[in-house]
């Protein structure tokens, strides 16, 4: 009789609890903090309650229960943030129509990839899950917590994020659709006129909704209203002009930049983030004056013709300019280093330790809208810390522990050999695995990114 | 007059013509169907998981079991099979499968290998839905033949009823709950309909390709099916005055599917799978059956508090003594000792343990997640489709081993299966006034030295030879596959 009373009792209760992302709560003792907004603070703690950073200061006593790191000697900073990665995602590139805006990385979630434990080796406690460049407007894209561990892919995403989507320019569509398919794009004007054609469609199905949204609420017109035939692609298109969603636009040339720019302009869409950006040198004036924001790596370039004509100064010119800018990864491999990519705008650029550091966090945040939440230490900010040991921007600099919501997801202390939370019990590990290395951008655009994509 | 008797003689020779013929076809079992009656006689009947009784008779008669007990008349017509040492089952009940489906011709994948000629045929944005895989109305019951090789190999395992679904892609069709056998497709049909069957399955390099594709493409449809069928009630209501609704077959196929009144089966073998479909329902709020699980073990909160229904798959990796054995066969082929010693080591003995124990430690959960979903309380099936017909007794018996009941695997394998797909009055048990599919073993079926004697399906007996020294002959079989 009791086993009946409690078991519904219990299914009420698994129902309603909605799957809150872990947090934790931690004093971090006697650190060198970098807080990035406010200086260098020697010496201090930092408390982090149920995942939030709660204080910063000198002489904080330990709550009862709550666990103490002595971060003495050692660099704490808030977590490093990757404006542009594709680690933890099952699927890349929907590579089968020029525009696929109604596409989201979100649902292509995949928390058992160990490249996220190997980002967060590196300090870095969010990444930017972008769609590939395969398509003209690629699919919508997800910002992703690294909280290694959780096998619910929706526990990945950070929730407060807003909603953002891929562009691509270039060479990447007009290969995948000119020379692969025969089709539009075929040129970099046949790019500009996806964008345009694709714009001017969302236009003409906003006002057909508009239009019977308007019938629906007059009492005459409602009894013959004709719905308009739904399409999530051109919502999501909607959405952008609406200034809901955030673009990201891999690019390279500066005409092509400022080209968008103009296909921006005539359709109002205000907030953009320029990826990759080779030669946004050229152009930074004008990025500044749209109020456009640039994700650039380091020194990465000559990998294609278009990016032939880059600079190792691109982002010290474009930090002079004015231009929000940040640095990526957009590699499971650099992502693991991005704080010393960060470093080398030092040594081409002579940027400050504050800017430098920017690049990686609060710049980062600014271009994923999620600023007020994270990219710098500071009270009611989220509880993501990297502790490092010597400076971050030192080559001697070595990741500790990586904290992402209060939460000790990575330590050095403690790094098992075989970190896999799903294993193959019919892999054949004792053999040679031919590996095939590419721009992941473009994984599901080649036949054999294709087929690795597929497994 | 003579006329007359000259048509009636033409007329019984094509009917004694049409008889013969329609024996000839359908009698695979060598039996005359002299008679529709049948008696076991003196069987231990498991007539439910939780319910056995010994020394007891069974007498089926025109398909169904008409009754079951101690000292019951024999009818006179019955066929008598005495059942004395042996053991009569409720017949097997498969969640998912596409026994008895045949894969439809043309531009499929399977026939059509050339991995470039779709992307020269097809604007690869919009291909058409047949190639697309978008084929919701598409009816398992255009494709059903009962004598494909699969209904003889699930039957013969002891599978008398399946929810088979047609070949495709991402959407495929309408599936049923058929038998494992009968004279005729129709004939096989136990519930029409019954089912909307999808996959995260891409079409070859055409839109949806991806996972990405393939969850924008069900929102846009099921929303696309959500505003035109709120049009056609207005519609049907009032057509005066109204401009005409445009008929789409592939969005009317949602329709049933927004009314609750047929389910989603998603094939979701992998633990994203899962919860890719989940994401889909929860967005659009459909009923939902998860089918083919194989990695369920880290999902048991979720099935729990949404309430789903599920059919593990009865697939597992393959067991660590047939990994080896093929390890060693692999090695013994090398020719030369040289040969062997030269192969380059990638690790060291004590890394390779550390990799083997975590296989092994994920095998387990594979053959442990049936009882870990039985463990918390959650129903479910099991599901043959993507499993090796050959293995699936064996992978039964693993799963027994591993520690599930067997009474738990029964209940999965008849009355659990037959409630989730609301067939609880006419399968699952061994009842009077059930449909007469059963399983007749000469030991416990989940003993590995226990044959298959007999197995009925709609009251028709279908009977299999029982080898001798059958333990041995598997073990051989097994190391040479």
């Amino acid at each position: 009789m009791i086993k009946i009373l409690i078991f519904p009792l219990l299914f009420l209760w698994v129902q309603t609890a909605k799957a809150q992302p872990e947090t934790g709560s931690m004093l971090i003792k006697n650190g060198t903090l970098i807080t990035i907004t406010n200086g260098v603070q020697a010496q201090t703690d930092l408390l982090i309650e149920n995942g939030k950073i709660v204080r910063i200061g000198k002489g904080i006593t330990v709550p009862k229960g709550i666990e103490t790191i002595d971060a003495t000697g050692l660099y704490v900073m808030p977590g490093i943030i990757d404006a542009h990665s594709h680690i933890g995602l099952s699927a890349i590139n929907e590579a089968t129509s020029p525009v696929t805006s109604e596409v989201f990385t979100g649902d292509a979630l995949d928390p058992l990839d160990v490249s996220i434990y190997r980002a967060l080796a590196g300090g870095v406690t969010i990444s930017h899950a972008l769609h590939g460049s395969a398509n003209a407007i690629g699919g919508q894209s997800e910002t992703i917590k690294h909280r290694w561990g959780v096998i619910e892919p929706d526990a990945l995403k950070m929730e407060v994020a807003p909603r953002t989507i891929k562009f691509a320019l270039g060479e990447n569509p007009t290969r995948v659709y000119g020379r692969g398919y025969g089709m539009v794009p075929n040129t970099r004007m046949g790019v500009e006129a996806v964008f345009r054609n694709a714009f001017a469609e969302a236009v003409a199905y906003k006002k057909n909704w508009a239009a019977y949204d308007a019938q629906i609420k007059d009492k005459k017109q409602r009894k013959t209203a004709v719905p308009p035939a739904y399409s999530l692609r051109l919502q999501t298109l909607v959405d952008i002009m609406d200034g809901k969603i955030l673009v990201h636009c891999h690019s390279y040339r500066a005409d092509e930049i400022l080209m968008l720019l103009g296909v921006l302009r005539d359709y109002g869409v205000k907030k953009v983030v320029f990826q990759h950006v080779n030669e946004g040198f050229k152009v930074a004036p004008e990025l500044a004056e749209f109020g456009a924001m640039a994700s650039v790596f380091a020194d990465w370039w000559a990998y294609k013709f278009e990016v032939y004509y880059s600079t190792a100064y691109n982002a010290a010119i474009l930090i002079r300019n004015n231009v929000v800018t940040s640095i990526n990864s957009d590699s499971g491999e650099l992502i693991r280093h991005l704080y010393h990519e960060a470093a080398k705008t030092q040594k081409y650029g002579d940027l400050t330790d504050e800017e430098a550091l920017s690049l990686i966090t609060i710049n980062p945040a600014k271009q994923l809208g999620i600023d007020q939440y994270v990219g710098s230490l500071e009270e009611g900010k989220d509880g993501d810390i990297a502790i490092f040991k010597n400076h971050p921007l030192s080559v001697y600099a070595i990741p500790r522990k990586t904290i992402v919501d209060g939460v000790v997801r990575f330590d050095i202390e403690k790094d098992p050999d075989d970190v896999r939370l799903y294993v193959d019990p019919e892999e054949k590990f004792d053999q040679p695995v031919m590996r095939v290395s590419e721009e992941k951008c473009m994984q599901g655009a080649d036949l054999m990114e294709f087929l690795q994509a597929e497994k | 007059m003579r006329n007359l008797s000259l048509i009636r003689f033409v007329f019984v020779l094509i009917l004694l013509s049409a008889t013969e013929f329609s024996i000839a076809q359908t009698d695979q079992t060598k039996l005359q169907p002299v008679t529709r009656a049948f008696a076991l006689t003196n069987a231990t009947v498991v007539q439910a998981p939780d319910r056995t009784v010994t020394n007891t008779t069974v007498v089926v008669r025109n398909g169904l079991i008409v009754s079951v007990g101690k000292n019951i008349d024999i009818p006179l017509d019955a066929q008598i099979v005495r059942a004395d040492s042996l053991y009569v089952y409720a017949g097997f009940i498969d969640g998912l499968s596409q026994a008895g489906v045949e894969k439809p011709g043309g531009n499929q994948r399977g026939t059509d290998t050339s991995r470039f000629s779709a992307r020269s045929k097809y604007n690869p944005a919009d291909p058409p839905n047949a190639v697309a895989g978008i084929q919701p109305d598409a009816e398992v019951r255009q494709f059903l033949n009962p004598d494909l090789k699969s209904v003889e190999e699930l039957r013969k395992i002891g599978f008398t009823a399946s929810h088979v679904v047609p070949y495709g892609k991402m959407l495929t069709g309408s599936g049923a709950l058929v038998l494992m056998g009968g004279d005729s497709p129709d004939a096989m049909m136990l519930r029409d309909d019954m089912s909307l069957f999808s996959q995260f399955q891409g079409a070859d390099r055409l839109y949806p390709a991806t996972v990405l594709g393939m969850m924008a493409k069900w929102r846009d449809l099921y929303r696309q099916a959500e505003i035109s069928k709120a049009y056609e009630t207005k519609f049907s209501e009032n057509p005066s005055g109204l401009e005409r609704p445009v008929y789409d077959r592939v969005i009317a196929a949602f329709y049933p599917v927004i009314d609750g009144n047929k389910i989603v089966y998603f094939k979701t073998p992998s633990v994203l799978d899962a919860y890719r479909a989940f994401t889909l329902q929860s967005d659009l709020s459909f009923p939902l059956v998860l089918a083919g699980l194989k990695q369920g073990w880290d999902l048991i909160d979720k099935l729990k508090s949404t309430n789903t229904r599920v059919f593990l798959s009865l697939d597992l990796p393959e067991d660590a003594k047939t990994k080896k054995n093929e390890a060693a066969e692999a090695d013994s082929t090398k020719t030369t000792k040289n040969e062997k010693e030269e192969a380059p080591t990638f690790m060291t003995e004590t890394e390779k343990k550390a990799l083997e124990a975590r296989q092994d430690a994920f095998r387990k959960k594979y053959e442990t997640q049936p009882q870990m979903l039985q463990e918390a309380g959650i129903a479910f099936g099991f599901s043959t489709l993507e499993a090796d017909t050959k293995d699936i007794r064996k992978n039964l018996q693993r799963m027994v081993k591993s520690g599930l009941s067997e009474a738990a695997a029964l209940t999965a394998l008849t009355t659990a299966p037959a409630a989730i797909m609301g067939v609880s009055d006419m399968l699952g048990t061994v009842d009077a006034g059930k449909i007469a599919n059963m399983v007749v073993t000469t030991k416990p079926y989940f003993e590995e030295d226990s044959s298959i004697k007999y197995v009925f399906v709609d009251g028709k007996m279908y009977e299999y030879e029982v080898t001798e020294k059958k333990t041995d002959k598997k073990e051989t079989d097994t190391s040479g596959k």
